[in-house]
């Protein structure tokens, strides 16, 4: 009985001290600076490779996108959002024509621009105010996605191919394979 | 300009209004209580106007962010802002509620609240009407609004309101025991229910803090009595029968606009008499903090009126209750039963044993 009673007693007075440490941090929070950016006046500066809005890279120097029709991210987006022609011109190289991509179905997953070998799709993290008012005005044609590289930025870094090295011939290990290790 | 001058100059200015409407003396008196009573209702409307940025600042700042800016210099035109909407709302009906209780249940919910600011006394002298069972009285007025409650719970043919009025009802019964049981050590050592009087005994004996042998009881007293009157006013953590989370908003669930507004202002009008009863028996009311005025004395800087104090220490208990809704965590129903009669009745009727004791021990 007497154990019940000073548990009781101890509860509340664990209970209070646990009422004050917690008032304790709001009112701490109180008199801290806030977190808030006060938009639109500040913005949020987002990182690096924020996915906000895919552009078309145009090319200022050979004035032309680097797109070549190659239909890869077309192929790679999973809500089928792009559709894309081109044509092989003069010098016998393939240039996109119409380039569209549905904004209104696309989900930012970023297949595309993963899916492109010719540094013609990116996320551009500074854009992204993007709500219209007609829906239609989603389905954003080459013109609307154009975007030039600016100078002080540099394309992304071309990866060396990976040397395969050649294994060594079956049964001419010189290590013993681990027990019950797959290959 | 201390509240007593100003008493005195209206009192003055009264008087040739009175001769010339030829009253007698009891008419006299029923205008001067009408007209303070007024003056009350219209101040503590804009307390409340007020009170609602502070809770929306506050509980911004508590949780790091800015809260109302925009609207008027800091936002305070927040509120008013706020007023206007709900006035031009549209008043949305339930088809099948029950006409004359839906009706009153706001008005009954408000008014409620706003009596218990008759006998409060902001500064010597300035109550509306010093009744001589002025603790008795607020707390049975405070009591009153759980009416209000179950007729809103009732009539708005709605189970989730029904579920809400009866938590309310239940709570509201429940923590009037340990408000009034915390208020009984007070009443012991002062010896009257007058909150005037209470105030005027601290202002004789210095505050509870500095005696030693009583300030320990009212320190405990002081907790007790001000976690029933969170209770008592629906107030997180004891906000179940609002709770928006779980009763989509409990027993008002179903009214719009101002009536709605009616019971949102008669929460906050509950806390502020709660807040002044705590102030006037516990924190010595119109009274400068002990040492205080001689120190503005040698410092020639000019005494700070009664009601002034008044309002500060006012408004650091409402802090403290507006810190108590964003720091702790809703209580479940039953924790909220075990609570009040588990845990806050049994420590008030130690305390009142331990006030009698100390009374008697004199």
């Amino acid at each position: 009985m007497l154990g019940v009673l000073a548990k009781y007693v101890m509860d509340i007075l664990k209970g209070f001290w646990n009422l004050v440490l917690g008032l304790s941090v709001t009112i701490k929070y109180f008199f801290l600076k806030t977190n808030t950016y006060q938009y639109p006046d500040e913005r949020l500066p987002l990182p690096e490779r924020s996915r906000s809005m895919i552009k078309l890279i145009y090319d200022g120097e050979k004035d032309q996108f680097n797109c070549v029709a190659c239909m890869m991210c077309a192929k790679a987006c999973p809500n089928s959002c792009i559709k894309l022609e081109g044509v092989r011109g003069a010098d016998g190289k393939r240039r996109v024509t119409t380039f569209q991509l549905d904004f209104s179905t696309c989900i930012f997953c970023g297949y595309c621009v993963e899916a492109c070998g010719f540094d013609a799709l990116t996320f551009v993290s500074e854009e992204y105010e993007n709500s219209v008012y007609h829906r239609g005005s989603l389905l954003q044609d080459e013109q609307a996605m154009k975007w030039v590289r600016p100078s002080h930025l540099s394309p992304p870094k071309e990866e060396k191919p990976v040397v395969a090295v050649p294994s060594a011939p079956l049964g001419a290990s010189s290590v013993p394979p681990a027990q019950g290790a797959s290959a | 300009m201390s509240g007593a001058d100003i008493l005195m100059t209206v009192k003055a200015l009264l008087q040739p209004v009175f001769q010339a409407l030829g009253l007698s003396p009891t008419l006299q008196t029923v205008v001067y209580a009408a007209l303070s009573a007024a003056v009350v209702f219209n101040v503590a409307a804009g307390l409340t106007t007020f009170l609602v940025w502070m809770e929306r600042k506050v509980s911004a700042h508590m949780q790091s962010r800015i809260g109302p800016k925009r609207v008027g210099p800091f936002g305070l035109l927040q509120t008013v802002a706020d007023a206007i909407k709900l006035t031009i709302k549209e008043d949305v009906r339930p088809a099948h509620r029950d006409k004359i209780p839906y009706f009153l249940a706001p008005i009954i919910g408000f008014v409620a609240a706003f009596m218990g600011l008759v006998v409060i006394p902001f500064d010597r002298g300035f109550v509306v009407e010093d009744l001589n069972v002025g603790i008795l009285y607020v707390v049975a007025i405070t009591g009153f609004s759980v009416i209000g409650i179950l007729m809103a719970g009732w009539s708005s043919n709605n189970k989730f309101s029904l579920l809400g009025g009866f938590r309310s009802a239940a709570q509201i019964v429940s923590y009037e025991v340990p408000l009034v049981l915390s208020v009984i050590p007070v009443i012991m050592v002062t010896g009257t229910l007058s909150l005037h009087h209470a105030v005027e005994y601290q202002a004789v004996n210095g505050w509870w803090f500095t005696s030693l042998r009583y300030a320990v009881p009212m320190a405990v007293a002081f907790m007790v009595f001000l976690t029933s009157a969170t209770a008592e006013a629906n107030r997180a953590p004891f906000d179940i029968p609002e709770a928006e989370s779980e009763l989509v908003a409990g027993f008002h669930t179903e009214y719009s606009g101002v009536k709605w507004a009616m019971f949102f202002l008669g929460e906050y009008i509950a806390v502020v008499v709660s807040s002044c009863v705590a102030v006037s028996l516990f924190l010595g009311g119109w009274l400068a903090p002990p040492g205080v005025d001689a120190l503005f004395g040698m410092m020639h800087l000019p005494f700070l009126p009664g009601y002034l104090w008044f309002l500060l220490k006012l408004l650091v208990i409402i802090y403290f209750i507006m810190a108590f809704r964003w720091t702790f965590p809703r209580l479940r129903v039953d924790q909220l039963m075990d609570f009040g009669w588990k845990v806050l009745i049994p420590i008030a009727v130690l305390n009142i044993l331990l006030t009698g004791l100390l009374v008697l021990g004199a």
